[in-house]
């Protein structure tokens, strides 16, 4: 076997007339995979209640809130920052409400409002949080300081 | 002025030559190593415990984290095993789209290894050309599942995603790419003379100690112990791509290069054949909720060698207990004893050259050294543990 000195020296004059390859993001925002799970999304339509999603979820960042169960009124409460966005709800529905994006995946804050994400019609929505501001009002009344 | 004490140098948790924490205490006279010892265990994270409160599903995703860097194979061991338990089987794609991520991941963990080793060694071009030809793989595990690293392709019962044309085509295109980098490797680490300085005949381990010491994976291999899960207990659809075993006798960390390296050519050719003559079908087949009662072994072969898991189940949602064993924690005996009679120096490279993972192996092990084992009852144990903090 022979053996040689400088054996990658080759590379590494070959890479000096090469363009860099770091990529200017967040000027210039690359495209992402396809199949990239990004930030959840839920369509109430279809969606019957199973509560299949919030079962299997690894990280317990979905919440189904059932309103009405009859009529079906449903909210969903989705926390970005607790998702480990690997999909399994996406998988367990039947009715494909739940879908993950592959646009909406710059998802850092600063604050913490961005991590709790209402989803449902804008009235149930609108009638859950009224809810928890008034029982978040009326927690305070009790407090004896 | 002779002294006759010894000069023990420690090394870690946190330290220069390793991303991970881990304690070793290295005895040295003058500059040869005479003794080695490791102390593991500085991320325990108590993921078999946590893993009693999950269900079966929630689990996959928690083991997957076990290892940042062979995610997949993790699920895969549980998931091979819970459908074991529920004496279901994956569709023959699902199968095959398991074992083809396996591959891809295997050459990721490879040619990242080869970096790390490199490195280790002072070789850093080598450690930065070997890292730009992993983004290729990178970028095909990312296109296939969406993600870099934690791909979530298992789902009890098989895949959540089917290769596409596109992603074939893809895979080709970039397995020649890689492959003609490899060779390119290949002769670099197997004649460079100054890197061959830091890796011919240094950590040499015979066919006997390796065996002695219970090593696995391609650290066994190198030292011409033919030992793969792939070859001798084929699971998934290795049983339809058999595996061509890849040893050799040198058992140095030059042998451990190039052990490695001709095992990427090895997932070069599984892929391209696993691309041509993937099954066709189902995905998924149905499993229950509830696991039958039973407890079942799943071993797989991760890119450092065999992983083992225990499942037992009480026929209910939540397991009642997986117990891992991942490779790094077989090897490791090997390391402190090929560490004697080497330069400190070298300590790093030998270190390196079993590729191990700290937080794979940080799990609680008993290690019953007969004669000292011993049943204490709640009262005795309380009376020692008032004495032992009255003494401190």
């Amino acid at each position: 076997m022979k053996f040689k000195l400088g054996t990658m020296l080759g590379d590494v004059i070959r890479s000096a007339f090469k363009s860099p390859a770091t990529e200017r993001y967040p000027f210039v925002r690359k495209e992402a995979p396809e199949r990239l799970r990004g930030k959840l999304f839920w369509d109430p339509a279809k969606c019957t209640g199973c509560q299949l999603c919030v079962r299997d979820c690894p990280s317990e960042a979905i919440e189904l809130i059932v309103l009405d169960r009859v009529s079906k009124r449903f909210v969903l409460r989705y926390h970005p920052d607790r998702c480990t966005y690997c999909a399994q709800c996406v998988v367990n529905c039947r009715f494909n409400c739940l879908n993950m994006s592959s646009e909406e995946w710059e998802l850092a804050a600063t604050g913490k409002e961005p991590f709790t994400v209402y989803y449902g019609r804008d009235e149930d929505i609108q009638f859950l949080l009224e809810k928890i501001a008034r029982e978040n009002a009326g927690e305070r009344v009790e407090c004896p300081e | 002025m002779e002294t006759q004490r010894k000069f023990i140098v420690p090394i870690g948790p946190q330290h220069p030559a390793l991303k991970e924490p881990g304690h070793f205490q290295f005895t040295v006279d003058g500059e040869i190593v005479t003794d080695a010892s490791v102390r593991l265990g500085y991320v325990h994270r108590g993921i078999e415990k946590g893993a009693e409160n999950r269900n079966w599903t929630q689990n996959l995703y928690l083991f997957e984290r076990i290892c940042g860097i062979c995610s997949h194979v993790h699920a895969t061991a549980l998931a091979i095993g819970v459908e074991r338990l529920a004496g279901v089987q994956a569709p023959p794609r699902a199968q095959a789209i398991r074992i083809l991520m396996a591959e891809l991941e295997r050459i990721h963990s490879h040619l990242l290894w080869l970096g790390v080793a490199a490195h280790e060694g002072g070789f850093d071009t080598l450690f930065m050309y070997s890292w730009r030809d992993r983004e290729i793989v990178m970028d095909l595990l990312e296109s296939l599942s969406g993600n870099r690293v934690n791909y979530s392709v298992n789902l009890i019962g098989g895949v959540k995603f089917d290769v596409e044309d596109k992603h074939r085509d893809a895979i080709l295109r970039g397995l020649d790419t890689l492959e003609e980098r490899t060779r390119h490797y290949l002769n670099v680490v197997t004649t460079d003379r100054t890197f061959l300085a830091r890796t011919r005949g240094v950590g040499t381990m015979s066919r006997n100690q390796a065996e002695l010491f219970g090593t696995v994976g391609p650290t066994a291999r190198a030292s011409g112990v033919a030992r793969d899960v792939r070859v001798d207990a084929p699971y998934e659809a290795y049983t339809l791509f058999p595996v061509n075993l890849v040893t050799d006798e040198g058992g140095d960390l030059m042998a451990r290069f190039v052990v490695r390296t001709k095992e990427l050519f090895e997932s070069y050719r599984l892929i391209r054949e696993i691309l041509d003559h993937l099954p066709s079908g189902e995905l998924t087949v149905r499993v229950p909720r509830k696991i039958p009662a039973g407890e079942t072994v799943s071993r797989v072969e991760a890119p450092r060698g065999e992983l083992f898991y225990f499942i037992k189940s009480n026929g209910g949602e939540k397991p009642e207990r997986i117990k891992v064993r991942t490779p790094s924690l077989c090897n490791w005996a090997s390391v402190m004893q090929v560490a004697v009679g080497h330069k400190l120096a070298d300590m790093p490279m030998i270190l390196s050259g079993i590729d191990p993972c700290f937080s794979c192996n940080d799990r609680m092990v008993l290690i019953n050294r007969g004669s000292s084992s011993q049943v204490w009852s709640w009262d005795e144990l309380r009376r020692y543990g008032i004495e032992y903090y009255k003494k401190l």
